[in-house]
This record gives C-alpha cells, sequence and structure tokens, in this order.
C-alpha cells in the first residue's frame, strides 16, 4: 500500500505541536517567552495547513496536449473543406443551453443558419450533405471553469457585468494572462440598420499578455483555420462567455499575436439577428 | 501557586499584528499584478490567511479601544 505524505501537512502539524507544547509549558510555568514562542507557532501551524500548495503542470505538457488537439481540429475542417467562418452559438441555437459548440459553414460566403437549422444539426451530425458543420471549440472546458471562478453562470450575467469582472478573473484568479484590455464598441440601432444586419454589428477588442498560452498561441498561429478562426484556446474561451453573456452569435473578426507570442489582440464581432 | 497563562490580550493582538503584516506584505508581493510569481502556493488561499488575520488583529483592537472607552476591565 502506497502512503501519499503531504509535505506541507506535515509541517503544519509539526508546528501546531510545537506551539501547544510551548503554550502548555508557559502555563506551566507561568513564563511569558514560551508562550509568546507558543502563540506564533500555533498561527504558523494553521496557516502553512491552510495555504496548501496549487496543483501544478509544466507548461511544456500544458502546449503539448493542448496542441495535438488543435491540430486534430484543423485536419478535420480542411478534411471536411469548411472555408467559412466560424461561428460561437448561443444557447437558443442549441438543444441543451449548456452545452457549447461552434458553427463553421462549408462555404465562404454562408450566412447564419437559423435556431432550428442548428438544432437539427446537434440531432443528426452525420446528415447528407450539410451546410456547415457542428463542433465544440477548443476553449470549451476554459470556459466553464472561468464560469466557475466568476461563481455564476454565464448565462446569468450580463455583458457589461462579464466585461467588468473578466480581467479579475483572467489575472488573479486563473492566473493565465498578466494583463487585459477590453472595450466594448457598442452600434447603436436604428431603424435603418435594422433593415440590413450586416451594419447592425457591436465589437469587443481584447487584448492580452500570457506566458502560460504563449507557446500554444504562437504554434497555432501555425494553423490558419484554427487561429483566425476558431481561434487560439483563449480567445475560443472568450468567445463562448461572450456568446452566452450577449445571447447573441459571436464570430472572430481578427486575432494578430505579438512576434514572441506573448500579446494577443482579438476583435470579436456580436452578430445581433434582425428585430421580427 | 496555581497555573496562569502569563499573557493578557494585548500580547496575543501584538502576535496578530505581526502575523497580519507578514501575511500582507506576502500576499501583496506574489500578487499576479507584478508579473508571474514562482511560488507554488494557493495564493487566494495566502490572501484569504492574510485578510482573516488582519481582521481578528482589528477586533482586538476595537475591544481595546472599547475597554478604554466604557472603563471595562
Amino acid at each position: 500500500m502506497r502512503i501519499s505524505f503531504n509535505f506541507p501537512r506535515a509541517i503544519g502539524l509539526i508546528l501546531l505541536l510545537l506551539g501547544a507544547a510551548s503554550l502548555l509549558a508557559a502555563i506551566v510555568y507561568s513564563s511569558s517567552v514560551p508562550a509568546l514562542i507558543g502563540l506564533g507557532l500555533v498561527f504558523w501551524g494553521i496557516i502553512v495547513s491552510y495555504i496548501q500548495s496549487d496543483e501544478y503542470v509544466k507548461k511544456t505538457i500544458l502546449n503539448s496536449t493542448s496542441m495535438t488537439l488543435l491540430t486534430a481540429l484543423d485536419e478535420t475542417l480542411r478534411t471536411l473543406d469548411c472555408k467559412g467562418k466560424a461561428i460561437y452559438l448561443p444557447p437558443k441555437y442549441l438543444n441543451d443551453p449548456e452545452s457549447t459548440k461552434v458553427y463553421v459553414p462549408k462555404l465562404e460566403t454562408s450566412t447564419l443558419p437559423s435556431p432550428e437549422t442548428t438544432q437539427q444539426l446537434e440531432m443528426q451530425p452525420t446528415q447528407k450533405s450539410p451546410q456547415g458543420i457542428l463542433i465544440t471549440p477548443a476553449g470549451a472546458e476554459l470556459a466553464r471553469l472561468l464560469e466557475t471562478e466568476l461563481g455564476t453562470s454565464l448565462l446569468r450575467i450580463n455583458l457589461e457585468d462579464l466585461l467588468r469582472r473578466l480581467p479579475k478573473t483572467l489575472i488573479e484568479d486563473l492566473e493565465i494572462v498578466n494583463d487585459c484590455e477590453i472595450q466594448l464598441f457598442a452600434k447603436k440601432r436604428t431603424e435603418k440598420s435594422e433593415e440590413n444586419d450586416q451594419t447592425n454589428q457591436s465589437e469587443i477588442f481584447v487584448k492580452f499578455t500570457t506566458t502560460v498560452y504563449r507557446d500554444t498561441c504562437k504554434r497555432a498561429a501555425r494553423l490558419p483555420t484554427i487561429f483566425s478562426n476558431i481561434g487560439c484556446p483563449l480567445s475560443s474561451a472568450l468567445a463562448i462567455a461572450f456568446s452566452k453573456a450577449t445571447g447573441n452569435p459571436i464570430m472572430i473578426k481578427t486575432q494578430q499575436i505579438s512576434e514572441d507570442g506573448e500579446t494577443n489582440g482579438t476583435e470579436y464581432t456580436i452578430i445581433e439577428e434582425p428585430v421580427a | 501557586m496555581t497555573p496562569a497563562f502569563p499573557l493578557g490580550p494585548w500580547d496575543v493582538s501584538l502576535v496578530l499584528a505581526v502575523t497580519a503584516i507578514i501575511l500582507l506584505t506576502t500576499s501583496e508581493i506574489l500578487s499576479p499584478y507584478y508579473g508571474p510569481a514562482n511560488l507554488k502556493i494557493s495564493k487566494k488561499r495566502l490572501k484569504n490567511a492574510a485578510m482573516a488575520t488582519s481582521i481578528l488583529f482589528l477586533t482586538t483592537v476595537a475591544i481595546r479601544i472599547a475597554t478604554m472607552i466604557y472603563g471595562i476591565s
């Protein structure tokens, strides 16, 4: 039988025991010196036991595993000859609102399908000659993690709240970016713009610096089907978050990356459906 | 002679103050806003512990002030 040894817990326990012994000695001998030492040891014992180390993996392992999946996704899209711009679908386009899917049309000129079409496509993914395919994007699980850190479902948060809370969550809680800048360019609805949905689009610009996803983003930039379309895992997770928070389809308009792969600037388009 | 605990609440307050300062400083130094740190501990828990110790210290101070104002011994 293998006994697992938790080093910080053992140190914490030793400090607690020494502190308790010291406090006991202070009471027996009525001395303030062992009492102070004992109090210090007890406090630090509790703190060391409480502040456990997080579980970490090497960045090279993270990059190797995620790159294989991204390459597989790129090959799948090229094999299926999907040339259109990927659209991150909001819950109303899917059968299960908690699921996350991206619609990749076959043709570059294809437009956004109706919710009924995507729901049918989700139920019958192998139907003959579909106009596009539905796939789970690279940042699906990361978006779920984002949801956990935010402490609320992305379906129950509005865009303004999400944009306000995102930098703190990404920098402090998840520690995946070092710096994050988000700008929303909202387009006002006018009677004229409602006639043509192409002019009726808001945009979100996100610029972040990451050392965690530096190599993944740098290598993903060599996969054109993935990078400019579905995005690297982090920009993909953000697209999912925006699509769920707005309830509108999201498209990655442009994605630019610095030479070292650390700085990433992504422009998202919120596709607002015409008012019925 | 009956055994008695030799420290008063003010001494405990001092220990708490020192611990709080150390934890708050460490937590601030390790903040991700100053760049990634190579210390593999849960920074969120460290921050919580620092806040808890600070609140405990401030509580002892509040008790002390209340004692001085109302003359409760």
